[in-house]
């Protein structure tokens, strides 16, 4: 199994102990990583896409491309990217005209796309590829007594018809809750699983109305499963619910700290890694839940 | 530019403002920038009750702003910053029953807006930071990459000036210099 490695720009500069931990992960599980040098931003929201879609596919379509001359499709532990290039390659597929620009485009730079290549999510390679049994038997330390609450993230589940892997109901997702189950967690759901985070455009629109968002959740997640830990498949949920959470209880707007971990970080948890390299970086305290792991969990 | 929606809509106004000065459906134009699908609309609300912006109480979310596209108004939503919230997270595309894409919609009206620099700065210094770095979100420092053990560049247009200028001929070559957003030499 190999695939290009699609950083992104959060996991890059923010929270390289993503990047850290996946790329730990990856060589005990038989996944090998290519480096995909020059890569760029996928591109977000933000950027190109809200200029013209033509530009938002060509910057799309130079990333994918990297993947596509090696014969090699992407991988990503950021949403954001998972979808943008998702939705990008989806668009030129669908329509050889937009395809046609992006290509004239990409001819100026000594490249082609030819719509072979795309970009998975680490979480259904993980799922999918690598599979349940294989994790289960390279976990060093199991999560007895951990209760866990997840976040998938929006674009780890819409638009289904654009994404290269499906969850059979988007509306009631179970990959992200079977990859923590199989590292003995006890994953409880809860009603606002599949709400959104309130990161992305909408914080840096009108925070108020971002950690509203915020808030409703940790609330959600506190009453309804009191879960030791929020796990997550994706960067930007990551950073929102671990900051978010410090300054509303800076604010005395909840009394309560969840840690939170991308998924892989989780894994590399469990498979022995070192916890200042693979997740070390948050502002919402997780040394008690990575002690409890390490120490109580070996199996 | 009107500052907002009037509290009465002048129809006869709207649709003389279309064929006199506009010279165009707004409705079409938005259909340009990437909204197909407009008009298959019929204002359910499916996409209005799963939208994040809706919940938190942002004025013209998805189904709100559809109909006030298909009325023929445009400049006086150029002040409103709705659609620079969307968070694109795709759940109205998922539940349409009527293959309306409104995540498009939403995106069509930041095309049109950003042609008329009712943009706001983040999204301005988000582009710029694209063309300079190749990375929207970039930082200088680099404390967090060293103190996780991994090189202080990640392999990305950062590390790399030829792939950064391979990335700037090719915005170079898309409608963004068109916008004068900022300088791109």
């Amino acid at each position: 199994m190999k695939y290009g490695l699609f950083l992104g720009c959060n996991i890059s500069f923010n929270r390289p102990d993503v990047e850290a931990a996946i790329r730990s992960v990856s060589p005990l599980l038989g996944v090998e990583l290519d480096d995909l040098n020059g890569q760029s931003c996928c591109p977000t929201w933000g950027t190109v896409p809200s200029v013209d879609t033509i530009a938002w596919c060509a910057v799309g379509a130079r990333n994918l491309a990297l993947g596509e001359e090696k014969g090699i499709d992407l991988v990503t532990a950021c949403n954001t990217c998972y979808s943008s290039l998702s939705e990008a390659r989806y668009k030129m597929l669908n329509d050889a005209e937009t395809m046609r620009e992006v290509n004239e485009i990409l001819k100026k730079i000594g490249k082609e796309y030819k719509g072979k290549s795309k970009c998975r999510h680490v979480a259904w390679v993980l799922y999918r590829d690598v599979g349940l049994d294989r994790i289960k038997k390279a976990a060093k330390y199991e999560l007895d007594d951990i209760v866990i609450a997840v976040q998938p993230g929006c674009h780890f589940l819409w638009p289904s018809k654009v994404l290269p892997d499906r969850e059979e109901d988007p509306f009631n997702p179970v990959v992200l809750r079977e990859l923590c189950k199989v590292l003995g967690a006890d994953v409880r759901p809860y009603t606002r699983m599949i709400d959104c985070c309130g990161a992305g455009a909408l914080k840096s629109t009108n925070q108020e109305k971002s950690y509203k968002l915020a808030k409703m959740k940790l609330e959600c997640i506190r009453k309804e499963t009191d879960a030791d830990l929020i796990v997550t498949t994706c960067s930007s949920c990551l950073i929102q619910l671990d900051e978010a959470q410090e300054m509303l209880r800076k604010r005395g707007e909840i009394d309560f700290s969840i840690p939170v971990l991308h998924y892989v970080q989780l894994l590399a948890l469990c498979m022995g890694f070192d916890p200042e390299r693979v997740a070390g970086i948050c502002v919402t305290p997780r040394d008690e839940i990575i002690s409890k792991i390490v120490e109580s969990g070996r199996k | 530019m009107e500052e907002h929606v009037p509290a009465v809509i002048n129809l006869t106004y709207l649709w003389k403002k279309e064929r006199e000065e506009l010279g165009e459906k707004v409705i079409e134009t938005i259909k340009g920038f990437g909204a197909e699908g407009i008009e298959y609309c019929m204002q359910c609300g499916a996409c209005s009750s799963i939208c994040p912006l809706a919940t938190t109480g942002f004025e013209w979310y998805n189904r709100r702003l559809i109909k006030a596209i298909d009325f023929g108004i445009r400049d006086e939503l150029f002040d409103d910053v709705t659609p620079w919230a969307c968070v694109a997270c795709n759940r109205c595309v998922e539940v349409c029953p009527r293959n309306v894409n409104p995540f498009e919609v939403m995106f069509a009206m930041r095309r049109l807006m950003i042609e008329e620099l009712a943009v706001p700065m983040t999204a301005v210094q988000a582009l710029k930071s694209l063309y300079d770095h190749g990375h929207a979100v970039y930082t200088t420092g680099r404390e967090a990459r060293k103190k996780v053990g991994l090189p202080e560049k990640p392999p990305t247009t950062d590390s790399d000036e030829k792939a950064l200028e391979e990335l700037r001929v090719l915005l170079r070559n898309t409608k963004l210099p068109e916008l004068g957003l900022f300088p791109m030499s």
